[in-house]
């Protein structure tokens, strides 16, 4: 059943492009939403009772006949899930209204399902090689995502993103080589053995260098940034709400935890790397995001800066800094695509996404102008939004780790970032309607429907988060916990 | 004979780095590849050699000449020559961290014990079969990225696509 994770969306993905033939809209509009709403259903009801005793690791099989396929559901694995389907369903609404003027529907949900299915397998392998192979499906289709605007911008992004993923593919190939030589496999309970076995801390650290700068690419902390301020805007919005609000942290953060935490094991030297390279990302990207006119480069960079934060909590090591850290995960999945989402909505209201061209756009939209606040106001951290909790949490961890220096720096970087969003919200939607913007009207229904989601979401999580805590984050917190036992539990299966 | 035929790999692929022709740079990458199929055949890696030979050497090759033969005649971009100061630079860094590691490193590894080991074909159907299910998800994102890139339809020269206003913010962007 696991499996289906991965399958449903590649057999629809497989079918779009001749049910686009008969259907131009209609029908890839339906299946991919009510696919996307399946997946998230399946994750609720069906995965989440699953792991109530801890990890499952489940065989595959084809009419029948089992397969040489085992996927690992645990804490961890289901938590990245229900985000994934949770931020995909969202995505999928908005694009009925959004891709209208890009054409080619059919092809882009069959992208789209390519990538989901990519994120998906990649959550659910218990393999380093599977790690590699699953980012790849998801990264080359995601290129094609950004560049699906064909515009010469969107094609120079595409092209850097690919030329600087590439080199992420080649450290993380050569990492896994390099282990495969030493252990004599790539499942995580052999490395993980062979690893306390054979005592070579100078080699681990070698790896966990190629790894870091490998998935420190993908998930686009600074100094590995450089690609993310080009790529997340030039893509259509749904695309840079899913690649801000899933990708980075599915390729990048879950990969790089996963790793770290449950195959190589926790070191004081790589916490200190983390956490230092968590801050610094936190204030380039807020410090970057302060001085950009473009909404969407804007949110790139505040990507950048926010990820520091969920680097940073995981960096902590201890439980509570865990938890922050996924914590802070979700919750910029929910307000990041919420923000992309809204400034897809502005710019094909407008037809600009200059903000000083902009002004005075909450009284032609105000629905947009509200879900901008409650996403605006999540990022910045005001309680009581969900932003506000996880960066409390990051922080009360850092000062019960003695890291008082990082807690006041996460702090200020918190200030930072409400500052630019004021600056946004103000530019945006507040003031004085410029009289450009006389004829524009809200957002049509679905896009709207989307964007409400979201932002409800980000309040109900603020409202209910010892709840979102007991039964998400703290089991996913557990398994990163375990540290290496995880994998060595799973040896033989 | 070893190293001889590292040299070759080594300086074709900086000449398809440096060469400022395309097509010369993709015959050297041609070669590259030859050379490192003779390596992989060498170290008993048969189907590796193999494919590097069909695939990369000869398909990908061939799919270069055409691409580069359907849109040679336009041309005219003056490019920056900054590479050919920085690309040295780079690979002498790389070289030396590589005689200091890679030595120390690969006398550490010790004779292999695969747990996945037997024919060719078994290893790829009933070991990882689930690496060929993300093959299929690769191959199929490259398809349908072709489809989606490809298409007909929006043209870009106004680039005003979307619906009113002026769509301005797309080009003042790049620093």
């Amino acid at each position: 059943m696991i499996f289906l994770f991965i399958i449903v969306p590649l057999l629809l993905a497989s079918l779009l492009p001749l049910l686009g033939k008969i259907s131009k809209r209609f029908l890839p509009d339906l299946l991919a939403s009510a696919t996307m709403l399946f997946l998230l259903v399946l994750s609720v009801l069906w995965a989440k009772p699953l792991i109530a005793s801890g990890g499952v690791i489940q065989q595959a099989f084809w009419f029948g006949a089992p397969l040489n396929i085992r996927l690992l559901l645990d804490g961890f694995s289901l938590f990245m899930l229900f985000t994934i389907s949770l931020i995909s369903f969202a995505v999928t609404l908005y694009s009925i209204n959004y891709m209208e003027h890009y054409g080619a529907k059919a092809n882009y949900y069959a992208l789209l399902l390519v990538m989901i299915a990519g994120m998906n397998g990649l959550v659910l392998c218990s393999d380093l090689f599977n790690i590699y192979l699953f980012l790849e499906v998801a990264a080359v289709a995601s290129y094609a995502l950004v560049a699906f605007g064909q515009g010469p911008d969107e094609l120079e992004a595409s092209f850097k993103y690919l030329m600087l993923s590439a080199v992420a593919s080649a450290f993380i190939l050569l990492s896994i080589a390099i282990i495969f030589g030493l252990t004599g496999g790539v499942s995580f309970g052999t490395v993980a053995q062979g690893l306390t076995t054979l005592n070579i801390k100078y080699v681990v650290g070698f790896c966990s260098a190629l790894f870091l700068a490998g998935f420190g690419l993908k998930a686009a902390i600074v100094p590995f940034h450089s690609w993310l301020p080009d790529a997340h805007p030039s893509a259509p919005a749904p695309i840079s709400a899913m690649l801000s609000g899933v990708l980075i942290k599915v390729s990048g953060v879950y990969a790089m935890m996963r790793v770290f935490l449950n195959v190589f094991g926790m070191t004081p030297a790589l916490t200190t790397v983390l956490t230092v390279l968590g801050v610094v990302s936190i204030f380039v990207g807020a410090l970057a995001a302060l001085g950009q006119n473009d909404i969407k480069r804007m949110l790139a960079y505040s990507s950048i800066s926010q990820i520091g934060y969920v680097v940073l909590g995981f960096g902590i090591g201890t439980p509570l800094g865990i938890i922050g850290g996924l914590f802070h995960l979700f919750n910029h999945a929910l307000f990041k695509s919420l923000l992309f989402l809204n400034a897809g909505a502005v710019e094909q209201s407008t037809g600009t996404r200059s903000l000083d061209k902009m002004g005075g756009l909450a009284k032609r939209m105000p629905l947009t102008a509200a879900t901008s606040a409650v996403g605006s106001l999540a990022i910045a951290g005001i309680p009581p939004l969900n932003g506000f909790w996880s960066k409390l949490l990051i922080i009360i961890a850092l000062v019960q780790a003695k890291m008082y220096v990082l807690a006041v720096l996460a702090v200020l970087g918190s200030v930072v970032t409400l500052w630019y969003y004021l600056v946004l919200q103000h530019q945006a939607f507040f003031g004085k309607l410029n009289e450009n913007w006389q004829a524009v009207r809200e957002a049509p229904f679905w896009m709207s429907a989307a964007t409400v989601l979201l932002a409800l979401l980000c309040i109900v999580t603020g409202l209910v988060f010892p709840f979102v805590i007991h039964s998400w984050l703290q089991p996913a917190a557990d398994v990163l916990g375990k540290g290496i036992t995880v994998a060595m539990n799973f040896i033989g299966f | 004979m070893h190293l001889f035929l590292m040299i070759g790999l080594v300086a074709f692929s900086i000449l398809a780095v440096l060469s400022r022709d395309l097509l010369r740079s993709a015959i050297s990458l041609a070669v590259a590849s030859v050379f490192l199929a003779l390596i992989f055949f060498r170290m008993n890696a048969v189907y590796a050699g193999v494919f590097e030979v069909s695939v990369v050497a000869g398909l990908i090759t061939v799919l270069f000449i055409t691409a580069i033969a359907l849109t040679r005649s336009e041309g005219g971009v003056t490019e920056s020559k900054r590479h050919l100061f920085i690309f040295p630079l780079f690979f002498a860094a790389l070289a030396v961290i590589d005689l200091l590691v890679m030595k120390k490193l690969l006398g550490r590894i010790p004779a292999m014990v695969s747990s996945e080991s037997g024919t060719f074909g078994q290893v790829l159907w009933n070991q990882r079969t689930f690496d060929l299910v993300g093959q299929i998800g690769v191959i199929f994102a490259g398809v349908l990225a072709v489809l989606a890139l490809f298409r007909p339809g929006r043209s870009h020269t106004g680039d005003a696509p979307l619906a009113g206003g002026q769509s301005d913010a797309k080009g003042d962007h790049h620093e």
